[in-house]
């Protein structure tokens, strides 16, 4: 018995030794890649790019994606083209539409946070190319590519930061190869130096290839760089640059001193610029992308929840047009077709629906006519358009007006071709001889008809700075003619606060004026 | 208690020494109270080893012939030992109940110990306690022992609590407590069953343990008692010991009980009328026509109640089965457990089958070997909806609380009967519906088990090796028909056309533990016990999910992805993780008088930084029995015994998930190409920190357990001071820097604070007894230290909404940070240039806020302060026992004071919309014939500020439990041959006192995170319970 018994115990101990024998601290990431690993191949390089046009379409936590209703409701919600549903029950998104936002609004936040999280993707990739050696590139000049298209994602980022917020601070090295430490009590760049920082990305981007593969369709092109630069000089009113811009972008012979040879043109249909079929055209500068039907982590955007029942008392979720917006187009101009919608066809019925309420019609853009409008419309495949050849023609009769004192002949040209197309083809050209001022306002109206939904019309009227008729800025002039928005808007509203969160963990950070405590 | 033992009459009368040979000697052994045979009771003849055990009559046989009268060392679990001379056959022996603690064993870490030794802080739940009627153990142990805190996450039948042993130690990770069932580690980790592919409240990893298979729980609080823990003992340690066989016969017990379920509380809403009337106001407000006129309001009448349809009495029902017994070598029990709770939310509920073996032999003198197993099945329906509600909305998304926002003047069904989703106020589904005809399960299987073999080298040195494996297995269950509003992935199942997930999720735990005791006393004078261990675990789990969406029918639910239109992107994970740990003790005692306890552990685990892997824990612990010193005799009769304790240590927190140290990427797609095709993109989401290291708590401890008047009244008091440095902090980062976090050892928290317990045996004759027990624990928690440079930050509430609470240097941690308001702004306020909320449109009607300081003319954030904190200025519990014959009667009542709740829910109520229903306080709004209504004016305008209003007090008083029970006299039992014949009927929860204005004070929506505890964003809600059970054994 003492025997068996030892032997027992020696075998019980000499299982239990063998089944945890070699238990090791050190991590075995099974579920992660870790950064050591990474940044080795050309693979690699593609991936970490592709990661920085992803903020465009995605957020990392399944909020609306930047282009897909984030943007929106900053330069549209908070614009006299849109106004927030009855229906919308968050109150950060309900503030924007009244003009009652507040520095800790979560929805100016994302904002931030999705620019500044894809600026950090362009610096990644950026910061981590520059290390992969030439050789890993079956094709060389890949490498170089791979970093101007970084480089544009970034200036564009860059470009809406500093028209939303004002200075920003300028983040150019990612914190994972940095370290956070350095970046943790930066101040804010002044706006000049921000802008020298997008010019001199998006020069580098010029020389990105004018086309792409069928493979590469989607990626940044130098056009779409030239075209980007020319609204940033006519951002900075830098008139003349802006007008060297743009005659890159417009097409050789059109106007006098175009060069462009991208091929760019107006679809010859304005429905076409928004439908799935036409998407990545010659009008298609630079898209946001968006696709139905891949399943795989498809892309969501809510631009066009706008009828989940065709019962006409339920609200649209959250897109509804100003009543002010509808009035300015007349029956002709299909713009306005494209642009609103009032009726429905029902393919369950047969029959087509009206909704008419106070709050119609629906805004009817980025709808997608493929799916079912027995669905909803969140996997909606329309691109979104970040620079339109139309803005092109716009930019320049703008820039025209500017250097010349009064529009020229070539600034009605352009101006009449964007309206020509919105007519059907049928000429509905602007008066002759406007004024300076006039044609500018002229342009501004017709950009408004134009890119309604398309994440411009706040920044318009900011852009026009005061209105010398009533000494108060456009922004201010637009907003208090709306009900829901003229008790609140004011002055400060021409920039929005530096999120609340970013002052407090890193009190470097001054507030924008009037913004403090608010 | 001498003056209650009943001496046995034939003990006194002296007989004839009378020499018996080759005869059987018998006797019964009883209990002095209740004359109730004691089964398992141990006769030993004195000065021999000779002994036998009582059967399940009590009765005890030596079958080789005695010489008479014998002397008798008689003992039994839970009585004192008597030493006894038996005259002759037929002795009936009576034991009296040890009411002292002071000589019981306790259960401490990897070993036991006398609690006249015991230097810790370590505290047993009581046995009334246990034996009550619940879901999940967690469940009983709140107000049980002073100083754990109990919050049950919602009323949803297995669902998560919130516990914390003196306070929560870590801002970011870890605050629960350790588990030790049956000797093998557990860190409660609800991940391990929540896969994601359902959703809602997070499900109960504990849930899959039978309450009823528990014997013992006990406590450790302090360091001295839980720094053999090291990294895991910051928490507490909460050690459970499970029912187990006795020497003797053969024991059969069943026991069951069958409930009702109602609910316990409902909020007031608006009918339909009322909200047609709210909804003109806002018509008014906007410059719209009103959309009802007078007659078409009146004809609302009282509408639909969505809130009453959504829920229903439930039924509850569980069985228990148990066969035990064992002789000098072996002991078993052999349980099984069905338990069905339905919920009182339709469609919802939890069922539970459990099966357990424990067994051990001594294999020779020397070796023993035992085992646990257990096994159990557990089903979770629950509510769909997500826990941190719809990112992207301010409304709840659950499957209930969007049921509270559903206007009224919605029909529920139709004329024939069906559901109705045609009405303009439903957004095309019926919440009713979706809440009946969404899948949302959870199937949890768990197997715990583990062998121990113990070597006795020696009498005194022993080895144990215990080698143990915790298997977790859950598969999830999800789908949305295309008819329901249901989230299905980023939309609803409406929107995807029928939305299917699946989870499968493993997590594997292995644990080895080697222990070497050595346990001698020297001279009657010293007794030393030294422990030396070393322990290794290492975890394994594993996680995939796959969903696909469009479904031409909803026939085969999730059982079918591949019937399909769209596959979504399946995810799967897998982590590692390792803990190996040394590990010391030396506990020495004079005399039992003067004690010490002195250990250390060292960790080392894989998740920390390459850096720091390693952490040390020691402790030190002192004790002084008073009471056994001479000059103490003079008061011993009333004070029987008295113990001081002083103890200090230091424990760890690691409780990060593996690879959080590691700079790691994920990835982040987008699409290229003409047509499109995906690309895959990866991109940094973590930020690396190799020098990540432990959280270390040091914990001061002193005691004092006093027994009054022969322990009829027994008193523990503690204080102590709790400092927990090198936080695990997930430091919010500007979000300029492209992350959000990063996580780092910084920062500081302290939890000081006394507790009290005292028990009472207030009456205790042949007839009536009366015991009472209260228990006291005040806790005082608050953020010493954040990174440089920071005071404060708000942790980002996932709501979209203002963050309510605030993490700050000064104020304890889970704080809410908010405005005062003061009624309504009225014209003469604008009149007089009171200051009005800036960047805010304020008129009179609106919400009038309050400047922190006079004289100011805006209000800015500036003026925004502490409002309350969800943690209590104090808890305490009172639990009564009073025993008639039979019969016997207890109620329990637990409490907190001071604690508040940020009504999420209410806040959300009452911003009414065109669309949605609000609570019934808007009838008292501001209007030009009501202008001194408590609530502003309806208007579409959104201004949610997080003010004092929704930081509600909850301090409450609840009846957690009442019972009346009768225990059937042995003449009964006889005759259907039992042993012993409860039945008794109970009521839970049946009132609860608190101004608390949401469904239950007890509520914590975002479930264990520390900084958003006292959020209240719509909570399942609580039921009050009608039981009545029996328990018998055979």
């Amino acid at each position: 018995m003492k025997k068996s018994s030892l032997i027992l115990t020696i075998s019980f101990l000499t299982a239990a030794g063998i089944i945890t024998s070699c238990n090791k601290l050190t991590e075995k990431p099974n579920s992660v890649v870790v950064a050591s690993q990474y940044y080795k191949t050309a693979a690699d390089a593609t991936a970490a790019v592709t990661a920085a046009y992803n903020s465009l379409n995605s957020d990392p936590a399944g909020d609306f994606p930047m282009y897909g209703r984030q943007l929106n409701l900053l330069v549209d919600n908070n614009s006299d083209n849109q106004n927030f549903s009855p229906s919308n029950t968050n109150p950060d998104v309900r503030a924007l539409g009244t003009a009652t936002y507040v520095s800790a609004n979560s929805r100016i936040q994302k904002n931030w946070q999705q620019h500044y999280y894809g600026i950090s993707k362009a610096n990644v990739a950026i910061d981590n190319i520059a290390n992969i050696p030439l050789n890993q590139f079956a094709d060389t000049s890949l490498k170089p590519r791979l970093v101007r298209e970084a480089k544009f994602v970034r200036a564009l980022l860059y470009f809406n930061l500093v028209r939303l917020f004002g200075d920003v601070p300028l983040i150019l090295h990612d914190a994972s190869t940095t370290g956070v430490t350095q970046l943790l009590a930066v101040k804010r760049t002044p706006k000049d130096s921000v802008y020298l920082q997008i010019i001199a990305d998006l020069t580098d981007a010029t020389n990105l290839p004018a086309t792409y593969s069928s493979a590469n369709i989607g990626r940044a092109t130098g056009g779409a760089a030239h075209a980007l630069l020319a609204k940033v000089y006519a951002t900075r009113r830098d008139w003349t640059n802006a007008l060297a811009e743009l005659q890159q972008v417009i097409t050789a012979g059109t106007f006098a001193g175009a060069t462009g040879n991208y091929g760019y043109a107006l679809l010859p249909n304005f429905k076409d610029a928004f439908q799935k079929a036409t998407k990545n055209g010659p009008e298609h500068i630079f898209s946001a992308q968006f696709a139905t039907g891949l399943g795989a982590a498809n892309t969501t955007q809510f631009l066009s929840q706008s009828f989940t029942s065709f019962n006409t008392g339920v609200f649209p979720i959250d897109c509804i047009s100003d009543s002010s917006v509808v009035q300015i187009f007349d029956n002709d101009d299909t713009r306005k077709s494209v642009s609103f919608y009032t009726t429905v066809y029902n393919p369950a019925t047969g029959a087509n629906v009206v909704f008419n309420n106070a709050y119609t019609p629906y805004l009817n853009k980025f709808v997608d006519y493929s799916l079912s409008p027995l669905a909803p419309q969140n996997p909606s495949g329309v691109n979104y358009p970040i620079i339109r050849y139309s803005e092109i023609l716009l930019l320049y009769a703008e820039v025209q007006n500017e250097l010349n004192g009064g529009p020229t002949a070539d600034a009605y040209t352009a101006i009449n071709t964007v309206r020509t197309r919105a007519y059907a083809g049928v000429p509905h050209y602007l008066a002759l001889g406007l004024s300076q001022f006039d044609f500018r306002d002229a342009v501004f109206l017709e950009r408004r008809k134009e890119f309604i939904q398309e994440g411009q019309r706040w920044f318009d009227l900011v852009r026009r700075g005061i209105n010398p008729n009533t000494g108060n800025p456009y922004l201010v002039d637009a907003l208090k003619v709306i009900a829901a928005k003229s008790a609140g808007i004011a002055a400060k509203d021409t920039l929005y606060p530096i999120p609340q969160v970013e002052i407090q963990t890193n009190p470097n950070l001054t507030q924008n004026p009037g913004w403090d405590g608010h | 208690m001498s003056f209650f033992l009943v001496l046995p009459l034939f003990v006194l009368s002296q007989t004839t020494p009378e020499p018996l040979i080759n005869s059987v000697f018998s006797g019964t052994v009883t209990d002095s109270k209740t004359h109730a045979p004691l089964e398992g009771a141990t006769v030993q003849l004195k000065g021999t080893t000779h002994q036998v055990f009582t059967d399940n009559h009590g009765k005890f046989y030596f079958k080789t012939g005695q010489k008479l009268p014998a002397e008798l060392v008689v003992s039994y679990v839970g009585y004192e030992t008597l030493e006894t001379t038996a005259p002759g056959n037929g002795v009936e022996i009576s034991l009296v109940q040890s009411s002292t603690h002071l000589t019981e064993v306790v259960v401490v870490g990897y070993g036991t110990q006398r609690r006249t030794d015991l230097t810790g802080s370590v505290a047993s739940v009581s046995k009334s306690l246990l034996s009550q009627p619940a879901t999940s153990f967690d469940n009983l142990l709140q107000g049980s022992v002073p100083g754990i805190s109990v919050t049950q996450s919602s009323g949803q039948p297995g669902a998560t609590s919130t516990i914390r042993v003196r306070g929560g130690n870590s801002i970011s990770f870890g605050n629960d407590p350790l588990y030790v069932i049956d000797g093998f580690i557990i860190y409660n980790n609800n991940s391990y069953v929540n896969t994601g592919a359902a959703n809602g409240p997070a499900i109960n990893a504990l849930s899959t343990i039978n309450p009823s298979d528990i014997e013992s729980i006990d406590i450790l609080k302090d360091a001295s008692a839980t720094a053999i823990y090291g990294s895991h003992g910051a928490n507490g340690v909460v050690i459970i010991t499970t029912k187990r066989g006795k020497k003797g016969g053969t024991e059969i017990s069943y026991s069951t009980y069958l409930g009702d379920q109602t609910v316990a509380k409902k909020l007031s809403l608006l009918n339909a009328s009322q909200w047609g009337a709210l909804v003109n106001d806002i018509n008014v407000s906007d410059g719209k026509p009103k959309t009802y006129s007078d007659s078409a309001l009146a004809a609302l009448g009282a509408g639909s109640d969505w809130q009453s349809a959504a829920l229903r009495n439930a039924f509850q029902q569980n069985h228990e089965l148990s066969i035990s017994g064992g002789d000098e070598k072996s002991r078993y029990l052999i349980s099984g457990n069905y338990y069905d709770q339905n919920g009182i939310i339709l469609n919802s509920g939890f069922k539970r089958y459990n099966g357990r073996i424990n067994y051990e032999r001594n294999v020779t003198d020397k070796f023993k070997i035992s085992t646990n197993i257990f096994g159990s099945r557990s089903i979770v329906n629950a509510p769909f909806g997500g826990v941190y509600g719809n990112t992207t909305s301010a409304a709840p998304s659950g499957g209930f609380s969007s049921i509270l926002f559903t206007s009224p003047a919605a029909p529920i069904k139709n004329a024939d009967g069906t559901y109705n989703t045609t009405s303009a106020l439903l957004s095309a589904t019926n919440p009713i519906q979706d809440l009946l005809t969404t899948v949302n399960q959870t199937y949890i299987t768990r197997v715990l088990a583990n062998i121990a073999g113990e070597y006795k080298f020696t009498k005194d040195l022993t080895l144990k090796v215990t080698a143990g494996a915790d298997l977790i297995s859950s598969k999830q269950n999800y789908y949305s028909p295309n008819f329901a509003g249901s989230p299905a992935g980023s939309s609803t199942g409406y929107a995807a056309g029928g939305y299917a997930a699946v989870g499968n999720g493993t997590a594997t735990t292995w644990l080895n533990e080697n222990t070497l005791t050595y346990d001698h006393t020297f001279n009657e004078k010293h007794s030393l016990n030294v422990l030396a261990g070393y322990t290794t675990q290492a975890e394994h789990d594993e996680t995939a999910v796959a969903s696909a969406q469009k479904f031409t029918n909803n026939l085969t639910t999730f059982n079918n992805l591949a019937s399909a239109g769209t596959a979504n992107l399946p995810a799967s994970n897998s982590h590692d993780q390792v803990l190996n740990s040394f590990l010391a003790r030396v506990s020495y005692s004079y005399l039992h008088k003067y004690n010490v306890t002195v250990s250390e552990r060292a960790d080392g685990a894989s998740q920390l930084g390459a850096n720091n892997k390693w952490g040390y824990f020691p402790s030190i612990g002192l004790s002084w029995n008073v009471d056994k010193e001479d000059f103490f005799e003079r008061f011993s009769n009333a004070v029987t015994s008295l113990k001081v304790r002083l103890t200090a240590g230091q424990t760890g927190n690691s409780n990060i998930p593996a690879y959080s140290s590691l700079p790691s990427l994920t990835p982040t797609n987008y699409y290229f190409g003409s047509p499109q095709t995906l690309s895959t993109g990866l991109s940094p989401n973590q930020l690396g920190n190799p020098d990540l290291k432990w959280e270390t708590t040091t914990q001061y401890n002193g005691g004092v357990d006093v027994g009054l008047l022969h322990n009829r009244i027994n008193f523990t008091f503690d204080a102590y001071y709790k400092k927990t440095t090198d936080l695990l902090l997930n430091v919010p980062l500007p979000l300029y820097t492209g992350y959000a976090t990063k996580l780092e050892n910084i920062g500081s928290v302290e939890n000081k604070g006394i507790e009290i317990g005292l028990n009472t045996q207030n009456i205790a004759n042949k007839h009536f007894s009366w015991t009472s027990a209260v228990v006291f624990a005040l806790n005082r928690n608050k953020v010493l230290s954040l990174e440089p440079g920071v005071a404060s930050y708000f942790p980002t509430a996932p709501t979209g909404l203002v963050s309510p609470v605030i993490v700050k240097v000064g104020l304890p941690v889970g704080s809410f940070w908010g405005y005062s308001t003061g009624g309504l702004l009225t014209q003469t306020d604008i009149d007089k240039g009171t200051p009005l909320l800036a960047g805010v449109s304020q008129q009179v009607g609106d919400r009038k806020y309050l400047p922190l300081n006079p004289g100011e003319t805006v209000i800015t954030t500036a003026d925004k302060h502490y409002l309350g904190s969800a943690q209590p200025k104090f808890t305490a519990s009172f639990s009564n026992t009073f025993n008639y014959d039979g019969f016997d009667l207890g109620f329990f009542l637990s409490g907190a004071y001071g604690n508040k709740l940020f009504n999420q829910l209410q806040q959300n109520l009452e911003r009414p919309t065109l669309t949605t229903n609000a609570p019934t306080t808007e009838l008292d709004r501001y209007s030009a014939t009501n202008p001194n209504g408590s609530m502003p004016k309806a208007t579409n305008a959104p201004v949610t500020q997080v003010t004092d209003r929704y930081v509600e007090d909850a301090s409450y008083i609840k009846l957690k439990n009442i019972s009346l029970g009768y225990t059937f006299a042995g003449s009964v039992l006889s005759k259907i041959h039992a042993t012993k014949l409860r039945v008794y009927v109970s009521a839970q929860n049946l009132f609860t006192i608190t101004k608390y204005k949401g469904f239950d004070p007890e509520a914590s929506y975002y479930d264990i995170d520390n900084t958003k505890a006292g959020i209240d964003y719509g909570i399942y809600p609580s039921a009050k319970t009608f039981l009545a059970g029996l328990n018998v054994t055979f």
